[in-house]
């Protein structure tokens, strides 16, 4: 099965283009310019309906959805100007320092346990019935708890942020030392390895893909959850900004404090893959989730 | 004189949710040092379970393995193995994969980077050294397991059917050049697979399993001076001996097929 | 030592290691329950509003049963909160499935839809919730729409995906006996990559689930997100508690309903490699 289109992510998976003349227009893979010159055309498409209907006379009322220029108005006040109390940049480093710090720390303890976890069976009977318990607990579950134990501060975020991050750690590493092929273990004994060394020169390394694709699971949950978080206890950072801007009507403000929500979240998944890129140099490309 | 490699009264049964399955019934075997012998038998005869026994990677449920006289011990470089899987690392380039032995056993830089050298030249890999095991075809794959097994400078070898995964015409090219390699270096190896052919060509003994349950049922000499020794693989073929040989124990073996 | 397959242990311990998992498993979450009791029943180690005892979490899942808090009794809440995520979800599915099929099978529809999607979607499904609550007010649409929104991409990448995998030789054999495109879409393609299809849909089924509770969380006057952003508002953990209990029963319960259902409805094994989410 051939990987996916030029142009887009792995998971837009295809045949290869321009393979089979034989197939109808609809049915044949458009060549990188026509796909391009697709894209291109319904994105323009869209800005052109969204500009015509947010006019003046158009369909939809600007409380519902800004123009463009509104939104740009807004991106470049924001710029200029503290909005709550903060500069834009300000906002921004609240919320990645949550987020961030969050995802390291489950790191810290999610990487490890996963590894001991997949390793050693007794680590794992006695861990993994305990993640069951609380995987279905949505990690935003946990907010008015950690309102309860912890106050509107850093720490409950941090805490929430953590929980979120901590089971995809904790799951997928173990995954990942549990699907490392047993004849690799086989082949590392025979050629004389003690145990530790190969749990750190082989498994570890074979598993290091896998491993890092459990990070930037857990960085997409960590993010996610952080938002949510914002909505509910913080005074600063982007989801805080997007609160408020709803209070006050402020739909500009809105638009652009989503927009950057979800371009920090495609830096974050791109990094994350570039990530896996370097490390793993010899890995081939599975489908991402 | 003690044999290189013993394997006494070895047998193996497995527990299945069932009850339990016999996989090997009690085998002698004897390898000589510098001897090539070769297991073949029926599909199902635990010929790969003997051989994962004598590498020490499977217990046995009765009898024991021994080199040099005493009890073989875990699996280790004494007696390296080839997969037919090529078990490469996959995060490792080819040179690092051979020097994987000789790394976990604290061997200094310079001599490591001597062995890596001398295995990537015996095999022709030289080329490859910097290459990943999934850029390399199947051949590549299994000469690389095999200076990778052959650098730790085994005293015995084992090989699992490590032709059994590559199309035919690499098989001819690898066959052959195990057979060089024997003939240079006197390996004392326990080979598997199912072809007679190749058991003819590259060994000094061949042992033939009965159907599982396996056992040893008989051993066959092939003799070091046969006149199509050293030849390639297509043209050995063709000498009356080799295929008096091949018949003779192809016989054997369909007779187990069809027992029962 | 590592108990890695590689090592073979003689058969034996493989009889008798069928039940020790359960055993360590269940002896490991005993010992929490153990630890929590001890901790409350120690008088002053911890504060009852921050860690109620087990006692009293039970207690208080029964008093909820009974009588209505802030405005419903727990099934009251739990039957809210699986309404607005029905709705959510079947909208998810009634566009997803039909759109991710289509962006398999019409290569030059996905040249249209994919900037605008790869756009979106690294929205968290919880940034639109200020904006949903702006277009739809405080209602169970609002519920609905978040609940659409965490559970649509799954649906239609996790179905395109699916198609997409099936293998294309399966459809070129469908040419070359006659087939029409439609039609080996239909009888081809389709069975072949539905287990595929279901298991992604429980994906965003459960993707639902999880944000429907933040939803609650933020606004809305019933559910059981509403339920325990009450509890921490009336400083009751022990209600807290029974609600993250109830939403993570419930959660599960879903899943293993959906996956039973599957198995009996689309036995044959899904073509595709394992994934873990």
């Amino acid at each position: 099965m051939a990987q996916g289109m030029p142009g887009s992510s792995p998971r837009w998976a295809g045949p290869a283009p321009g393979a089979d003349l034989t197939l109808s227009f609809w049915r044949r893979e458009p060549g990188r310019a026509q796909w391009l010159a697709i894209a291109a055309a319904s994105l323009a498409a869209a800005g052109a309906i969204w500009w015509s209907a947010t006019r003046p006379d158009g369909l939809i009322s600007p409380l519902f959805l800004p123009p463009p220029v509104e939104v740009w108005e807004a991106f470049v006040r924001l710029l200029s100007r503290p909005y709550l109390g903060s500069t834009l940049g300000q906002h921004i480093v609240a919320s990645l320092r949550i987020v961030i710090g969050g995802w390291l720390l489950a790191g810290l303890v999610g990487l490890p346990l996963g590894i001991a976890m997949g390793w050693w069976k007794r680590v794992r009977w006695i861990s993994f019935p305990i993640f069951q318990i609380l995987r279905p607990v949505p990690p935003l579950a946990w907010i008015p708890l950690a309102i309860l134990w912890l106050g509107i501060g850093d720490s409950a975020r941090i805490f929430v942020v953590f929980i979120a991050a901590v089971v995809p750690w904790v799951m997928n590493s173990m995954q990942a030392v549990d699907s490392i092929d047993g004849i690799l273990v086989r082949a590392a004994l025979t050629l004389g390895a003690s145990d530790r060394q190969i749990l750190s020169r082989v498994v570890c390394r074979t598993a290091l893909p896998t491993l890092v694709a459990g990070a930037r699971i857990a960085l997409g949950n960590a993010w996610t959850t952080l938002v949510a978080a914002e909505l509910l206890a913080a005074t600063a950072g982007l989801g805080y900004i997007a609160l408020n801007a709803s209070r006050t009507l402020e739909m500009g403000i809105l638009l652009v404090a989503m927009a950057i929500i979800g371009v920090l979240g495609a830096l974050f998944s791109i990094g994350m893959h570039l990530v896996t890129r370097w490390v793993a140099p010899w890995a081939r490309s599975g489908v991402a989730t | 004189m003690t044999p290189k490699m013993e394997i006494r009264a070895v047998s193996k049964t497995f527990h299945a949710r069932g009850g339990e399955v016999a996989a090997l019934q009690p085998c002698d075997l004897a390898i000589g040092n510098g001897e090539f012998v070769t297991v073949v038998g029926p599909s199902g005869c635990g010929k790969s379970t003997l051989m994962m026994i004598a590498a020490g990677l499977e217990a046995p449920s009765s009898g024991e393995i021994l080199v040099d006289g005493k009890p073989a011990g875990p699996a280790g470089p004494r007696r390296t193995v080839v997969f037919q899987r090529f078990a490469l690392f996959p995060s490792e380039t080819v040179a690092d994969n051979i020097a994987f032995g000789l790394r976990v056993a604290g061997l200094e830089r310079a001599e490591t980077e001597r062995r890596v050298a001398e295995q990537l030249d015996l095999m022709g890999l030289t080329r490859f050294r910097g290459a990943y095991p999934h850029e390399l075809s199947g051949g590549m794959q299994q000469r690389v397991a095999i200076a990778r097994a052959l650098a730790v400078r085994p005293e015995i070898l084992l090989m699992d059917e490590p032709f059994g995964a590559l199309d035919a015409q690499t098989r001819t090219v690898l066959q052959e050049e195990v057979s060089r390699l024997q003939r240079e270096l006197h390996y004392t190896v326990l080979f598997i697979t199912h072809s007679v052919e190749e058991a003819v060509y590259l060994s000094d003994r061949v042992v033939v399993m009965s159907k599982g349950p396996g056992r040893i049922k008989c051993e066959i000499a092939v003799p070091r001076d046969a006149p199509w020794r050293g030849l390639e693989i297509e043209e050995a073929g063709n000498h009356a001996s080799f295929m008096q040989l091949k018949r003779e124990i192809w016989e054997l073996i369909r007779a187990e097929i069809v027992r029962h | 030592m590592g108990q890695k397959r590689g090592r073979d242990v003689s058969g034996r311990s493989a009889v008798r290691s069928a039940r020790e998992p359960v055993a360590w498993g269940a002896a490991a979450v005993g010992l929490l329950l153990l630890l929590w009791w001890l901790a409350t029943a120690i008088p002053d180690l911890v504060p009852p509003r921050v860690l109620p005892s087990p006692i009293d979490v039970v207690l208080r899942f029964v008093a909820l049963i009974a009588e209505p808090f802030s405005g419903a009794t727990l099934l009251g809440h739990a039957v809210v909160s699986l309404e607005r995520w029905g709705i959510g979800v079947l909208a998810a599915i009634a566009l997803g499935l039909p759109l991710g099929i289509a962006l398999a099978w019409l290569p030059p529809l996905r040249a249209v839809v994919t900037p605008g999607f790869e756009l979106l979607r690294y929205i968290p499904p919880f940034a639109w919730v200020p904006i949903a609550v702006l277009w739809f007010g405080a209602t169970t649409t609002t519920q609905a729409a978040i609940v659409f929104i965490a559970a649509f991409p799954a649906c239609i990448i996790n179905t395109q995906l699916a198609v997409a995998q099936v293998d294309p030789i399966l459809a070129r054999a469908a040419r070359t006996l006659g087939a029409g495109s439609a039609r080996t879409l239909a009888k081809v393609v389709l069975p072949v990559a539905a287990p595929t299809i279901f298991t992604g849909l429980r994906i965003a089924f459960s993707n639902g689930w999880m944000a429907l509770v933040g939803a609650e969380l933020v606004v809305g006057k019933q559910g059981l997100g509403f339920l325990i952003s009450q509890g921490q508002i009336n400083d009751s953990a022990s209600t807290i508690l029974v609600g993250m209990t109830t939403i993570g029963v419930l959660g599960t319960l879903i899943d293993a309903v959906l996956q039973r259902a599957q198995r009996l409805a689309l036995p044959w094994r899904p073509a595709a490699a394992r994934r873990f989410e």
